[in-house]
Formats: C-alpha cells, sequence, structure tokens
C-alpha cells in the first residue's frame, strides 16, 4: 500500500483514487438521504407509541454527537502528523480517533438497548422502524471506519506510512469526516427538532 | 495476509482460462459482460417467448396466471440489469480507454470486481427457478402485493437480494468510469473534445452512482418488511405503499436513461462514420445530454400519474415531462443533420443505427403523450405503454448495442462480421420489431390492460396479439442470424486497424489492440483526432497506411492480473446467498470479503516482476 | 491478447470505394420498397386497428372520457404529422445523400447556431402548449361542473380479485352494497372515492374515465357520467372495466361491468334491492344451504354490516386456510349481469359452472382455497343441492 511511486500524470491534477472517494461520497449522500427522506415522510405518522418524546434523550446524545466531533478533531491531528512524519503521533491521533468513534458506537449500544426496552423496536412502529434504520446503517458506516482506523493504525505503527502516504490517512480522513457531517444532520434532524413529537396530532403538519 | 499472498503467488499468465479469471485487462473485461449479456438476452428472450405464446390467443391455456407473472417479471428484470446494462458496460470497458487515449480505466481491479460481482449476482437471482420461487410481482414490484401475505414464497427476497448485489456492482463500475474519464484521458482531450460516446457514459455513470442508492433503500426497506418485521410499506402500522413507488421511480426514471444514453452516444459514433463528415452539431449535443440527464430527476412521477397524488403534483410532472422530450429531439435534428450533404453509406452498423434514430423517433412520441397526464390515465398500464416502452429500449437501447457490436467487432477480434449476414440481421430485427410492437399501441388504445396471461375473444384483442406473437418469430430469426454471425467470423479474413476510416482515436491502433493500447499517448488537437491525423497525412503526401509502429510490450507499465477481484466478488456473493439461505453463510461472505479487500489493499497495482 | 496480427498494407480506405474492405451502399432501392411497403402495412392497420369494443379508449361515452380523447385525438395528429416530417427528413436523407462512387469526402459542416436554436425553440413551444392545455384539462376533469345535476356518491373497494360498490345513499337514504356491476342512471355525475382493502389495484372503465389506483390507506377521489346524448343504443347499455394494476395471481380475471340505465329504473332497482324471497320450497332450501356453507363470507341480507366487513378482512389478512375473507355482498345477485368480477355473463349455466367448482372458471380465486366447502376441490354438494341454490340466488321461478 505505501511503496514510493512517482505521481502519475492525471487530467484534473486530482489522484485517481482522491477523486474516486468524492465521488463515492456523493453516491452515499443520496443513500442517507433516501433513509432521512423516509423518516421524514413517517414523521408523525406512526399509529402506536412510543412516540420521541417518550424515548430521545437529547443530553445524552449530546454527549455522543461531542464524542464523535472530537473524532473528527483527531483525524484531522492524524493527517497533520503524517505530514510531519510523526510516527508515534501518526499511530497515536488514528488510536484515537477509533477510540472516540468506538465511545460513540458504545453510547449508540446502550441507547439502543434502553430505547428497546423502553418499548421502541423495529416493528413496533414507524418510528422504530425509521430510526433503527438510519441510525443503524450509519453506526455500520462508524464501524467499518473504525476498521479500516484500526488496520491503518497498524500499518503506521509498521512505519509505512508517512508524507509520500499521505493520501491514505487523506482518504480515510475524507470518509470520517463525511460521516461525521451525517450524524450531524441525523443529530439535528431526528434529535433537536423531530425529538419532540408526541405522537401523530401534535407534529406539524402531520 | 502476506501469508496469503505468500502460499498463491500473483498470477502472471495472459493465456488460458486463469487468464480469464484474473484478468484486469478492460478489453477482456468487456468481453466478459458482452458475452455474458448475450447469454441473458437469450433467456429472456424465451421468456419473452412463452409470453406471446400464451398470449397469440384469447382463452389460452399454455401456461397459467403464476407462471405467467414470473415470465414477465425475469424477462423485464433480467432484459434491463442482465441484458442492456451489462451491453452497455461492455462497450463502456472496451471504447473508452481507447477513445481518451488511455492505457486502462482508473481502476483495473475494481473493474473485475464489478464483472465477477455482477456475474454472481445473476446467477444468484436465476437460482430462484432451482427453488421454483420465482419473482412474479412485475420488475418494479410494488409494494404492498410484494408484502406477507401476498407473497409468501421467497421470490421477492431472491429478486431484493439479487438487485442489491447487481446494484453494487453497476455503482462500482460507474465510479471507475467517472475517475477514468474526468482524470485519464490524453493531454490535449479537454471536455468538449471527448467524444460523444465518452459525454454520455460520463453522464451515465453520474447517474448511476446517484441513482441506485435509492433502489438500495427501497430494496433494504423491502427485505426489512419481509424478513425484519418492519412496516415502511404495509398498511398495518401506518406504512404507505405509495413510499416504496417514490424510491423506486427516483431511481427507475434516471434508469431509463442509464438504459438510452450510451446507445445515443454509440449512434452518435457511427453516423458520422458513414457519414463521412463530423456530428452535427456537437455541443448541443452534449448539452442536451447534460440536460437530459439532470431534467431526469425531476419527471420521476409521471410513472405515477394514476396513483392519486392530486391535479397539482400531477401538472408539475406533466410540464417536466414535456419539457425532457425538447433536448431528445435536438438529438435527433442532430443526427439527421449529421447525414445531410454527408455521403451515406449503408454498412450493418450505419443500418442499425438507422433503425434507432427511426425506432426511437416512434418511442420518443409515444412517450410525448404519455406525458399529457390526463391522456396517460387511459394509457397507463396498458399495451400503449408496453409499445412506447420497447421502442425506446429494444428500438432504442438494443439497435444502438447492435450498431456498437457491428462497428467496433473488426477492432476488438481483427475480423468483421458478415455484411450480408448482417444485412440480414438487421432487417429481420427492424421488420420483427415492429411487426411485434407496433400492434401493441392498438392494443393498448383498444383497452388491453398489461399483464395480464388471458383475455376474452369479446374484446377484440386477439388479432393485433397473433400478428405480435408472429412478430415474435421474426425477431427470433434474426437473433439466429446473429449468432450465426458471430460464429462464422472465427474462419473470416483479417481485416486492417481502420476498416470504417472512423475518426476515433481507437481506430489508430492495431486490431486487436496490444494490452496496453496506445504505444505512445496520443496528444489530442480538437474533436475527431484520428480524421485529423489521417488529413494531415493525406496533405503531407504521405497518407496513413499503418497504425503506429509496435512497441516491445514489456517496456510498458501495465496492471498486472490478480485474483483479488473474483475473491472478493465470491464473498460478495455468498453474503447475499448466505440472506436468502442460511446466516451463518453471510457471516463467511462478511470474512472472505474482508480478507479480500486487506489482500487487495496490500497489493500494489502492478506486481513487482513487472516492474522493468 | 496476443502478438498482433498482420494487416494488409495500403488497405487503409483512402477517398475510393473500389478496396474490397469497403462494403458498398446499393441498397436504396431496397429501403424504397420496403419504406413502402411498411407505410401500406401501418396504414392498414391504422384503419383497421382502432376498434369500439368493450373496453376501446377510442368511443367515450362521458365528458371525463370525452375530454381525455379530445387530448389524445389533438396529440395523435401532433404525434403522426411529427412523424411523417422527422421520419421523412430521415428518410430524405439517407436516399439523396448517400454515397455514391468515387464520391470525394464531403463537406465538414460542424453545425449551424442558427438552425439549433430554432429547433429548440420550436418543439419548446410546442410542447410547452400542449403541457399548459393539458394542465388546464387536468383541473377541468378533476371534479363534476358545479351546475349541473346533483352528483351520487358511490365507494368502491377492491379486493382481491373483485370490486365492491356501496352506495351510500341510492335514493331516499337507503344504504346499498354490491359487487363487480355498478348501476348508474344516465346523465347524472357519479362521485367515486376508491379504497383497497389488501393491495394495489386500479379501477378502469374505459369508456366513462381513465384509471385512478386502488391503494390501501387511500381514498382516491375521482368521478365520471354517462351521457344519453353520447350512447347510441337504448337503455340500459353495459359498459366494461377491468383492474388495471397487477393484484396477483387472478389480476387478468378481476373485471367488471358498468350498467347505465335511466333514472327511473335506477329507482326502482334500487327500491327493490334485498334479499331474494323464499316464498318457494326450492327457495327456502336454497337458502338454508347458503346459510349453512356461504354466510361465513358472504352477506346476503342487505349491506353488510362494517364491523363485519373488517372482522372478515382481519381474518384474510391473519391468514390460515379456512377463514372469513372479504366476499362479494350476494343480494342483488339476481339483478346482476356478470358472475365472478365481470369475466363471465351471470345465468344458469355459469352459476351452475362456478358453484360446482370455482377455480373452473376463476384460477386463484379464495373460494376455492378457503371455503369449507371446497376443501375436497369441487363443491361438497348434490346436483339437485345446486339447483335449489341457484333457484335462490337467482329467484329463478
Amino acid at each position: 500500500m505505501a511503496h514510493a511511486v512517482e505521481p502519475e500524470y492525471t487530467t484534473t491534477g486530482l489522484n485517481h483514487r482522491k477523486l474516486l472517494m468524492w465521488v463515492f461520497l456523493g453516491s452515499d449522500c443520496l443513500f442517507f438521504g433516501a433513509l432521512i427522506a423516509t423518516y421524514m415522510v413517517y414523521r408523525g405518522q406512526s399509529l402506536t407509541g412510543p412516540y420521541p418524546i417518550d424515548i430521545i434523550n437529547v443530553p445524552v446524545t449530546t454527549i455522543s454527537t461531542f464524542v464523535l466531533l472530537m473524532s473528527s478533531f483527531a483525524m484531522v491531528q492524524a493527517l497533520a502528523a503524517t505530514h510531519a512524519d510523526n510516527k508515534r503521533a501518526i499511530v497515536g491521533w488514528l488510536v484515537a480517533t477509533a477510540v472516540l468513534g468506538s465511545i460513540f458506537i458504545g453510547f449508540q449500544i446502550v441507547e439502543f438497548n434502553t430505547f428497546k426496552n423502553e418499548g421502541l423496536t423495529l416493528g413496533g412502529n414507524l418510528f422504530g422502524a425509521t430510526f433503527f434504520t438510519l441510525t443503524g446503517f450509519h453506526g455500520a458506516h462508524v464501524t467499518l471506519g473504525i476498521i479500516w482506523l484500526v488496520a491503518m493504525a497498524i500499518v503506521a505503527n509498521k512505519g509505512r506510512v508517512g508524507p509520500n502516504s499521505a493520501l491514505d490517512i487523506e482518504l480515510l480522513g475524507l470518509y470520517w469526516h463525511f460521516v461525521d457531517i451525517v450524524w450531524i444532520v441525523i443529530f439535528t434532524l431526528l434529535y433537536l427538532i423531530a425529538g419532540f413529537d408526541a405522537g401523530p396530532a401534535a407534529v406539524p403538519g402531520g | 495476509m502476506a501469508a496469503i499472498t505468500g502460499v498463491i503467488s500473483r498470477p502472471t499468465s495472459y493465456a488460458g482460462v486463469w487468464s480469464w479469471i484474473t484478468t484486469v485487462d478492460h478489453k477482456r473485461i468487456a468481453v466478459l459482460y458482452g458475452a455474458t449479456a448475450l447469454v441473458f438476452l437469450m433467456i429472456a428472450g424465451v421468456e419473452a417467448g412463452v409470453i406471446r405464446m400464451q398470449l397469440s390467443s384469447a382463452d389460452n391455456d399454455l401456461i397459467g396466471a403464476g407462471r405467467f407473472n414470473q415470465m414477465f417479471t425475469m424477462h423485464a428484470t433480467v432484459m434491463i440489469f442482465m441484458v442492456i446494462m451489462p451491453l452497455s458496460v461492455s462497450f463502456f470497458n472496451f471504447v473508452i480507454p481507447l477513445a481518451i487515449g488511455a492505457r486502462d480505466v482508473a481502476f483495473p481491479r475494481l473493474n473485475a470486481l464489478s464483472y465477477w460481482i455482477f456475474l454472481f449476482g445473476a446467477i444468484l437471482m436465476h437460482m430462484a427457478f432451482l427453488v421454483d420461487q420465482v419473482p412474479d410481482a412485475g420488475w418494479f414490484s410494488y409494494a404492498n402485493l410484494t408484502e406477507k401475505p401476498f407473497s409468501v414464497n421467497r421470490g421477492l427476497d431472491y429478486w431484493s437480494i439479487s438487485l442489491l448485489v447487481l446494484g453494487s456492482s453497476s455503482v462500482a463500475g460507474a465510479l471507475n468510469f467517472v475517475v477514468t474519464i474526468i482524470n485519464m484521458r490524453a493531454p490535449g482531450m479537454s471536455m468538449m473534445r471527448m467524444p460523444v460516446f465518452v459525454w454520455m457514459t460520463l453522464i451515465t455513470s453520474l447517474l448511476l452512482v446517484l441513482a441506485f442508492p435509492v433502489i438500495t433503500v427501497g430494496l433494504i426497506e423491502l427485505t426489512m418488511d419481509r424478513n425484519f418485521g418492519t412496516h415502511f410499506f404495509i398498511p398495518a402500522e401506518g406504512g404507505d405503499p405509495i413510499l416504496w413507488q417514490h424510491l423506486f421511480w427516483v431511481f427507475g426514471h434516471p434508469e431509463v436513461y442509464i438504459l438510452i444514453l450510451p446507445a445515443m452516444g454509440i449512434v452518435s459514433e457511427v453516423l458520422p462514420t458513414f457519414s463521412g463528415k463530423p456530428l452535427f452539431g456537437y455541443p448541443f449535443i452534449v448539452f442536451s445530454g447534460i440536460v437530459i440527464g439532470i431534467m431526469g430527476w425531476a419527471v420521476w412521477s409521471h410513472h405515477m400519474f394514476t396513483v392519486g397524488l392530486g391535479p397539482v403534483a400531477n401538472s408539475v410532472f406533466t410540464i417536466t415531462t414535456m419539457l425532457i422530450g425538447v433536448p431528445t429531439g435536438i438529438k435527433i435534428f442532430n443526427w439527421i443533420g449529421t447525414m445531410w450533404k454527408g455521403a451515406v453509406e449503408f454498412t450493418s452498423p450505419m443500418l442499425f443505427a438507422l433503425g434507432f434514430v427511426s425506432l426511437f423517433i416512434i418511442g420518443g412520441l409515444s412517450g410525448v403523450s404519455h406525458a399529457v397526464s390526463p391522456s396517460d390515465f387511459q394509457q397507463q398500464d396498458t399495451y400503449y405503454i408496453v409499445a412506447h416502452l420497447h421502442y425506446v429500449l429494444f428500438g432504442g437501447s438494443i439497435f444502438g448495442a447492435f450498431a456498437g457490436i457491428y462497428y467496433w467487432y473488426p477492432k476488438l477480434t481483427g475480423r468483421m462480421l458478415s455484411e450480408t449476414l448482417g444485412k440480414l440481421n438487421f432487417w429481420l430485427m427492424f421488420i420483427g420489431m415492429n411487426l411485434t410492437f407496433f400492434p401493441m399501441h392498438f392494443l393498448g388504445l383498444n383497452g388491453m390492460p398489461r399483464r395480464i396471461y388471458t383475455y376474452s375473444a369479446e374484446f377484440g384483442w386477439e388479432n393485433m396479439n397473433q400478428l405480435a406473437s408472429l412478430g415474435y418469430i421474426v425477431l427470433f430469426l434474426s437473433f439466429v442470424v446473429f449468432f450465426v454471425n458471430i460464429w462464422q467470423t472465427r474462419n473470416a479474413r483479417r481485416v486492417s486497424h481502420d476498416p470504417w476510416d472512423a475518426p476515433g482515436l481507437e481506430w489508430s491502433i492495431a486490431s486487436p489492440p496490444p494490452a496496453y493500447n496506445f504505444a505512445e499517448i496520443p496528444q489530442v488537437e480538437g474533436l475527431d483526432q484520428y480524421w485529423i491525423d489521417k488529413q494531415k497525412a493525406r496533405d503531407a503526401g504521405t497518407p496513413l497506411t499503418e497504425p503506429e509502429a509496435l512497441v516491445d510490450p514489456d517496456s510498458i507499465h501495465m496492471p498486472s492480473p490478480s485474483y483479488w477481484p473474483i475473491f472478493v466478488a465470491v464473498g460478495v456473493a455468498l453474503i447475499g446467498g448466505g440472506l436468502l439461505s442460511h446466516y451463518a453463510i453471510s457471516f463467511v461472505g462478511g470474512a472472505i470479503t474482508m480478507m479480500g479487500v486487506i489482500g487487495w489493499g496490500n497489493e500494489p497495482a502492478t506486481a513487482p516482476s513487472d516492474h522493468h | 491478447m496476443g502478438p498482433p496480427p498482420l494487416w494488409r498494407k495500403g488497405s487503409l480506405p483512402m477517398q475510393s470505394t473500389s478496396n474490397s474492405n469497403r462494403p458498398s451502399g446499393r441498397r436504396s432501392i431496397l429501403k424504397n420498397r420496403t419504406v413502402l411497403f411498411g407505410l401500406i402495412a401501418a396504414l392498414f392497420l391504422f384503419a383497421t386497428g382502432c376498434s369500439k369494443e368493450g373496453m376501446s379508449t377510442w368511443e367515450a361515452f362521458g365528458p371525463v372520457a370525452q375530454k381525455q380523447l379530445d387530448l389524445f385525438n389533438v396529440l395523435l395528429w401532433v404525434m403522426v404529422a411529427t412523424f411523417f416530417l422527422v421520419e421523412g427528413v430521415l428518410l430524405y436523407a439517407v436516399i439523396r445523400y448517400r454515397k455514391r462512387p468515387g464520391q470525394p469526402r464531403p463537406p465538414q459542416i460542424h453545425g449551424n447556431t442558427t438552425l439549433e436554436v430554432v429547433l429548440t425553440i420550436i418543439p419548446t413551444i410546442l410542447v410547452l402548449a400542449l403541457g399548459i392545455w393539458s394542465v388546464f384539462a387536468l383541473f377541468e376533469i378533476d371534479k363534476p361542473p358545479d351546475d349541473g345535476p346533483e352528483p351520487m356518491h358511490v365507494n368502491v373497494t377492491a379486493h382481491q380479485w373483485w370490486f365492491e360498490f356501496e352506495y351510500p345513499d341510492a335514493g331516499n337514504g337507503k344504504r346499498i352494497i354490491t359487487a363487480n356491476d355498478l348501476k348508474i342512471p344516465v346523465d347524472r355525475p357519479i362521485t367515486l372515492s376508491l379504497f383497497s382493502d389488501d393491495v394495489i389495484h386500479s379501477f378502469w372503465v374505459p369508456k366513462l374515465a381513465g384509471k385512478l389506483d386502488m391503494v390501501p390507506t387511500h381514498e382516491n377521489k375521482m368521478w365520471f357520467q354517462a351521457d344519453s346524448d353520447k350512447i347510441d343504443d337504448d337503455l340500459p347499455v353495459t359498459l366494461f372495466g377491468q383492474c388495471a394494476e397487477l393484484c396477483g395471481l387472478a389480476h387478468a380475471l378481476m373485471r367488471f361491468r358498468v350498467t347505465v340505465m335511466e333514472q327511473t329504473d335506477f329507482d326502482s332497482w334500487a327500491a327493490a334491492y334485498g334479499p331474494p324471497p323464499t316464498n318457494t320450497n326450492k327457495a327456502k332450501q336454497g337458502a338454508q344451504i347458503f346459510a349453512a356453507n356461504c354466510t361465513l363470507c358472504h352477506t346476503i341480507d342487505g349491506p353488510d354490516d362494517p364491523a363485519l366487513s373488517a372482522s372478515r378482512l382481519t381474518g384474510f389478512l391473519t391468514g390460515g386456510d379456512i377463514t372469513p375473507v372479504p366476499a362479494p355482498n350476494l343480494t342483488d345477485l339476481r339483478t346482476r349481469n356478470t358472475l365472478a368480477a365481470g369475466i363471465v355473463d351471470l345465468n344458469e349455466t355459469t352459476l351452475r359452472q362456478w358453484l360446482h367448482n370455482p377455480e373452473d372458471v376463476k384460477p386463484g380465486n379464495y373460494m376455492s382455497e378457503r371455503a369449507v366447502l371446497y376443501q375436497n376441490g369441487s363443491a361438497d354438494l348434490t346436483d339437485e343441492e345446486i339447483d335449489a341454490l341457484i333457484g335462490y340466488l337467482l329467484d329463478l321461478r
């Protein structure tokens, strides 16, 4: 993965893999867009509870959101360390990103369990179906990212990551930041806005 | 993973079956896609034959309703996802690097992966026949017919999971071509100097990467409804079946442009070659393609005019749909303009291209009548729609593909398809197509709904149905002629590298092209660069008679063969297959995929032994 | 792909067409003949292709269908004219500009911006004009005119695979539920609310109006009217309808009829709506057989009770072999002209075939699948019992 090659000629000057990642992220936007659209279409349409206001815990999720934001910060630091060719810092910041991401996932797992115990299930009502599907796929994206981070940290630990291979870290960073931004959108819509929905009658336009 | 790469060494050969399995050469991958697509063309064609035989007379009992529903579902699903799309990708694979002066696509192993996932996904879909649980809810599978208790067997699960697998193949391939076209053009080839086929491929690929995620979500939600207790489309807990339609058609409408734009691109290459003059109105053709790609996102509900969205929504989509006819018309006018004052030669590729234009005019016109929603209320779900869709997909996409096959065959193989058989192929197909599908306009307007396995004689539909079934026989013969034509080329004489005196860069190199395509990456000065080169040489008094001199292939770095693509594809297929049988298989598939991705990541694109 | 092949030097064609690699283009005559044949065939098709049989859209018996047909007729001429114009130019181009032997390279024209702009603007104006006109038409046919006669309302519910018609007020406040044969008075707007109990179906009577889907959880509204001045024959007249959205196995066999009659005849029918009389022994016997075998799913004593309908629907959706299913109300079966959802005329013979074994008449139907009476295939009834049942249902004397 990290042998030095001279940069190949590209028409735009952008590396192929970076362009690929951007287009892929564009595609992934539509994926999350369709899941979010499903959630919004079914907002206030659940025939039975529990409803968001019974379940959503904004303070707790604010903490996990902050953790995920901090992981993006760690990711930025990892890239900076790569440019600075500081192996310990590279490994450290990659591990930090992975750890913070894992804490976020940990929060999600605990959260989902709590919701389940409070009666929110996939099949119970539309809120359960749309909520768990959307956040579940987001969590899957985060998990894949964590695996990638760990793999990268191992490679870095062997000394095979440096300024010549900064692109690899940058690609990982693009993906990680994307996943973070998607979470910001989800958090804003599902928690800050729709989190206070109290059943069919109370939703504007519902 | 070093252990695995150590135990099984990287493939090195370029001959034999193993070389095809590990190939990352875009030209070979094109052959793989094309051959596979033609096999599925035969399968879907047989399904069409069963349909036509059943409908050839009133109150027929050749097959029952259940089998009939399976036939039209599979016929459409296979034709769209396993014939037209892979045929298009086959052309993308073969032509794009050659047309832009590149040595391969941006990600050769990803390219191979796309093919293997496609093959396994198509096989997975057809395993439904083995367990006799074949999808039978139509190719757009409207909820909630697709939900339990209305579709109890696993047919719809085979459909959904296989489409998810096929979709990932399409997206992977499309990502590759977007990067290739944007980033690997020969020096001097600005966007407005790209051949139209390259433009159409770019737009199609962008549509693919943006549209497939939407149906992916729909399929996931359907699968969850059927297997995990959710109610996305089930009325019982407040779900709305119409949501499926929106998700499907937001994908589905860009999908039909995905199906037609490549064929339009091919025709835009063939017509100038056999008119002896450049494409008329190049910027307008390019621009209209872009406009179609963008506006295609704004028309989806014209598939839902009769769903009850209300007059306001229907009005909006009526207007947008009417407007999208304009860029298509521009293309047609420009194609005619290309031949105007030209020197038209009726070679086989040209005949198919002309067939495309003439048949697409009919399909486009009937499409305009669908756009007018009040009239569509009578036309929707009748054979009038079946007529329209076959004129644009068969008369359009298939004729375009055949034009491409006849056109680029000599470049791929160094041999020409027989002109005599080619003309026979064309006329049988043209006549057969019109015989089969033109009567369907009347059938629809005479009130025959679609997807009915039988009908009563009292409605006067029998004669037109018989005509259509007769047309099928003519079509069947045309495909026999085609396959005979392919078969007989194995002994046909060789032709030169540029038998058509064509304008594209691909014609400047040997037929078949060497593995590295271009000995020297060409410098591009304008559109139709090869015509420019040839004209310059003629003006200088030294006409070009040979392609550029060949060089020692070892002096050019090419990506090396790899087994990781098929390895990962097996993993992905097992994930899908496991969801249809035992979840344990999916876990194994996941592990294989993961191992494959890591091994792939550790493998350099070009083996050190291939470096010099 | 192996070592490069040999090629013949000088085989690249230049200006001449005598090179053997280049196929020549001498097909124009054949194209002409074929084109002529094609045109004749197309004209023949046009002449014979448009029929006015039962499901045809070419004949409109009411204002909604008429407006849709008017729009389509204009579109048709626009399409035909455009077809001849564009295909004509195409044909002319390939014939007039076909390559002649020895022809030099033609002028390398790249385009004509003025032409492009004109050919963009004209179609845009045309499509916008048609589009805007159709939007006006869309709103015009959306609701019945305010100044017409008082509409009569019908609730239509689709089931796999038959149509249920409920008249909340068929006259004098009388509620009627019937199936598969929609009786309507002539010259009066009929507003319809479309529902579905199971999957998506579509309600389509081509001679009265375009179709509208019947979607579970939705109420879709439409209207139509049968005009006496558009109908040539004497009333009552039967119009044909069919489900137009794939809805399962028997989709092809889910049809219905609309009987258009004078308001007075309609009122008579509505007033007489009630269970078949049981004033003969045979009828009494038939009524008993019916009560013993059919009432789990069929109502015959008037309109269905909503709670009963709901419970049958729940049974159907939750499954099981022998459970109630929503089944056609048979109260006025004797006044209908069709059986098994519009697929056969109703008479003694067809009813006997149906009762004996519904699967023979309508493969896939739920009666054969769910009714205890048919658990062994054909009905567990003697011929005499079936006779009695028929006599009762059809009020035969």
